[in-house]
């Protein structure tokens, strides 16, 4: 419940149901009754947080016990934040309404670089002291998650405790142990070093790093009761993992408005530039019944009129035929839409197309990635241009008459002529359109190619790989510009600064605590929305802390250097992200998961046991 | 259409922070998951076949909002309400549901209950009470003319048909009745901002409360 105080400042800002709260399904408590307060923080709007899966299942999982409560807090938008500092009101989680520093566990999940100056930002207003060693009683300990954590070393100073890995059970371990520490009335330090005993659980302070005089790792030591490695944590059985049977229905229109079905967790494709097919293994599916009756569950709680199942490649999920026929079998009537994202090129079947075609058609989305067969098996992306253009005529003749292409640029071993290969492979999409006899009348065709900026991220294969500098980037794009020559290809591209930011975060160390400190307190937050980015300002807190960005995201490290998350254990083995990247460079690729193990050691993390295998 | 019912609701405390837009999309979810049978529109992309009387402005509270919806199962109107009560979010409640009498557009007036804090709420009353009494109450109204977006001057002093003015211990208490319909509706805000144009001090905060909607001869719209 929102104070009258609080409640004045809504009547003055823009779309003030952001912060009220109050929303279906939203769980409120007594606290007199709870014995810890966990915030879980999402460090962007609530459009963009309440889209996110991970903070509904950690939210519905915290609330089953009775001996604590979730709430939520997002970062307030622009006007909110003003109004809060003017009237000395503090972030509110917002279901009590209470400050953030009321918290016994705050959580934020981190799930992009360029979220981070957003963390400080909402700990300050939050009445929360930014740094971990100012926060001296027991309580808030401040805690992180998310893929960021695969190298949290640029926020090492800020947070209490990391969780590497996947969060449903080492979080009530966590909660356990805090309650348990505050009853006996302890102190920071001793509940830190118990922690630290818990399997996939990371305290940052309770490691020295020393550096060379080049800059580089001379050494991690690792003190207290710390591990020498910490080990992600993961859930063995997915079926009988803890899924939410409800959501909080936002009332505002957000991001991702609808219902889902998580099925199943890693990815067998190992392309090399994608953190996400290597930081999330081993492959573990649910059962085609369990996603079935999950995502049957949500929507009749929900009322949400569309679900989508969610993974990191919908067709590479072994149940996909089983289930689609179960989940149209209740959709259809109900008339609730099946989305069906990130399907492959190379096994979007002509059934799957007719399948799809019964419920309402979306745009169409294929990555390549980049223009050149010769590229493309350089980065492991096992997908040819005769599946691309296949695909495309399918589509075509499927009545659909625009395809977006991602690609990638900045990619290692890439030059010029990849590049040129973008646009060739444009037009040949849109001559494919043309192919077709039955081609509707009077519509023309628009391929949109969407070109990122690469960036190297760790776990993957091109961790140890420079990234291009703006400079080069900016070129490619010239490049890519004056080699399409029709209006029906439309291009568009990320920005290059904000691509070299989270490049030197995503790879960074301890070192660059105070420089996210120093450009916070001159005002950067929001780093990923283009409208509120300050490239000078984070340029003049580097300056100001002698520390130069281009030693983290421009330079080629050596395969024996001592890498900031090697003391982090995400399963995969170093050697096998070494023997990658040389058949990178090779232009060989490396069969999927399901075709020969490639033997990635992450199967260790779950006894063994992959569901590639 | 013998299936059509009319559902009036309260929409107060937060919910007054849902728009318009939003309310449409809440209220379809509470239908779904109140497990009502309604109609769908049969297009490509059938929707639920829904309309809403009239829209609140955010920030604003009612007693009596008003949507129609088409049934196309059994369900007695008792049983519907508790469902949607059932359904939907805590400030938006389902009050009555029947047959619809009266068409929307045949709406022609709203009463509505508005709280003034202030520090100084008699010197707010005269300053409202001097307004009331001008020749004319002149106020910025957004139009269009053609595709031109304008604003122009109007006086609305003819669209309040009554008010009622007392002041309790912190707040100014206006009840007025004003026009409203598809015409010549006239939001309680714009004439808030007319009224308190001149007075020198903040007001603190504003509340809002529809009570009523009335025809034209004073009947209840039901």
């Amino acid at each position: 419940m929102l104070s009258r105080a609080q409640e004045k400042l809504l009547a003055k800002v823009q779309k003030p149901a952001r912060y009220t709260g109050g929303e279906l399904n939203s769980v409120v408590k007594n606290k007199a009754e709870v014995k810890l307060r966990y915030a879980f923080c999402f460090p962007d709007s609530y459009e963009i947080g309440m889209s996110h899966l991970g903070m509904k299942i950690l939210y519905s999982l915290v609330n089953e016990r009775a001996d604590a409560w979730c709430e939520r807090a997002f970062a307030p938008w622009e006007d909110m934040e003003a109004l809060l500092r003017e009237n000395r009101m503090p972030l509110y989680a917002l279901e009590s309404g209470d400050a953030l520093s009321e918290f016994d566990m705050i959580g934020f999940t981190l799930q992009y670089e360029l979220s981070y100056s957003n963390v400080l930002n909402m700990l300050d207003l939050g009445g929360v002291p930014i740094r971990s060693a100012d926060r001296t009683d027991l309580t808030p300990i401040v805690v992180g998650g998310g893929p960021c954590a695969c190298n949290p070393e640029p926020m090492a100073d800020f947070f209490d405790i990391f969780l590497p890995g996947e969060g449903e059970e080492v979080t009530n371990e966590l909660i356990d142990l805090l309650i348990a520490h505050k009853e006996k009335g302890s102190d920071k330090l001793s509940f830190l070093r118990e922690a630290a005993k818990i399997e996939g659980v990371y305290v940052p302070a309770f490691y020295d790093v020393s550096y060379h005089a080049d800059g580089t790792i001379e050494a991690v030591t690792p003190k207290e009761t710390a591990p020498a490695t910490v080990k992600k944590r993961i859930i063995s059985d997915l079926d009988s993992v803890y899924y939410p049977e409800k959501f909080v229905v936002p009332f505002i229109d957000i991001v991702h408005d609808r219902a889902v079905a998580e099925v199943f967790r890693g990815c067998i494709r190992g392309c090399r530039f994608c953190q996400a097919g290597f930081i999330y293994r081993p492959i573990r599916e649910k059962s085609s019944d369990t996603v079935n009756r999950q995502a049957k569950c949500l929507c009749d709680s929900t009322g949400y009129d569309e679900v989508s199942l969610c993974s990191l490649s919908t067709s590479d999920y072994t149940g996909i035929e089983s289930l689609i026929p179960k989940m149209f079998q209740w959709a259809l009537p109900e008339k609730i839409n099946v989305a069906l994202p990130s399907l492959r090129v190379d096994n979007f079947s002509e059934e799957l197309m007719e399948e799809l075609k019964k419920v309402r058609k979306s745009g169409l989305t294929f990555a390549p990635e980049a223009g050149t067969q010769r590229l493309r098996d350089a980065i492991n992306k096992n997908v040819t241009e005769e599946e691309v253009l296949k695909t495309s005529a399918q589509a075509f003749r499927g009545g659909w008459t625009s395809v977006k292409l991602y690609f990638m640029m900045g990619l290692p071993t890439e030059t010029l002529e990849d590049i040129a290969g973008i646009a060739e492979l444009a037009q040949k999409v849109v001559n494919e359109f043309y192919k077709n006899p039955d081609k509707p009348k009077g519509k023309g065709v628009t391929v949109s190619i969407s070109v990122a900026s690469f960036v190297p991220k760790p776990f993957t294969p091109f961790q140890w790989e420079p990234q291009d500098t703006m400079e080069q980037l900016v070129e490619k794009q010239k490049h890519l510009i004056e080699n399409v020559h029709t209006h029906k290809i439309q291009v568009s591209w990320h920005q290059s600064r904000t691509s070299f930011l989270e490049g030197v975060f995503a790879r960074g160390d301890r070192k660059l605590c105070n420089v996210i400190e120093s450009a916070w307190r001159k005002g950067c937050k929001f780093d990923g929305w283009d409208e509120y980015f300050l490239f000078d300002k984070w340029m003049e807190a580097f300056e100001e802390n002698g520390i130069d960005p281009a030693f983290y995201s421009n330079r080629r490290r050596d395969f024996s250097e001592i890498l900031p998350w090697d003391h982090l254990d995400y399963g995969i083995r170093k050697a096998f992200l070494e023997e990658e990247n040389k058949k990178a460079h090779e232009s060989v690729t490396t069969p999927h998961c399901r075709q020969k193990c490639a033997a990635c050691g992450a199967a260790k993390l779950n006894g063994g046991h992959c569901d590639a295998k | 259409m013998q299936n059509d019912i009319r559902i009036f609701f309260t929409k107060t405390g937060m919910a007054k922070y849902i728009s318009h837009l939003d309310l449409m999309r809440c209220m379809s979810r509470a239908f779904k998951r109140a497990q009502i049978p309604l109609w769908f529109t049969e297009g490509f992309n059938p929707h639920l076949f829904m309309t809403f009387a009239r829209p609140l402005s955010l920030g604003q509270e009612s007693l009596c909002e008003v949507v129609d919806v088409r049934l196309v199962g059994e369900m007695t109107f008792k049983e519907l309400q508790t469902r949607m009560n059932a359904a939907l979010p805590q400030d938006i409640t389902v009050v009555s549901v029947q047959k619809p009498v009266h068409k929307p557009s045949e709406i022609a007036v709203a009463e509505y209950e508005i709280k003034l804090f202030s520090d100084s709420p008699d010197a707010l009353c005269d300053c409202i009470k001097s307004g009331f009494a001008a020749p004319q109450i002149t106020v910025l109204k957004k139009a269009k003319q053609g595709r031109k977006k304008i604003e122009k001057e109007i006086d609305i002093k003819p669209n309040v048909l009554s008010f009622k003015i007392t002041v309790q211990d912190t707040y100014v208490l206006l009840h007025v009745s004003l026009t409203a319909g598809d015409q010549n509706n006239i939001n309680p805000t714009l004439l808030l901002s007319a009224l308190t144009n001149g007075f020198p001090s903040e007001i603190e905060n504003t509340e809002i409360l529809k009570t009523k909607i009335l025809l034209e001869n004073g009947e209840q719209f039901c």
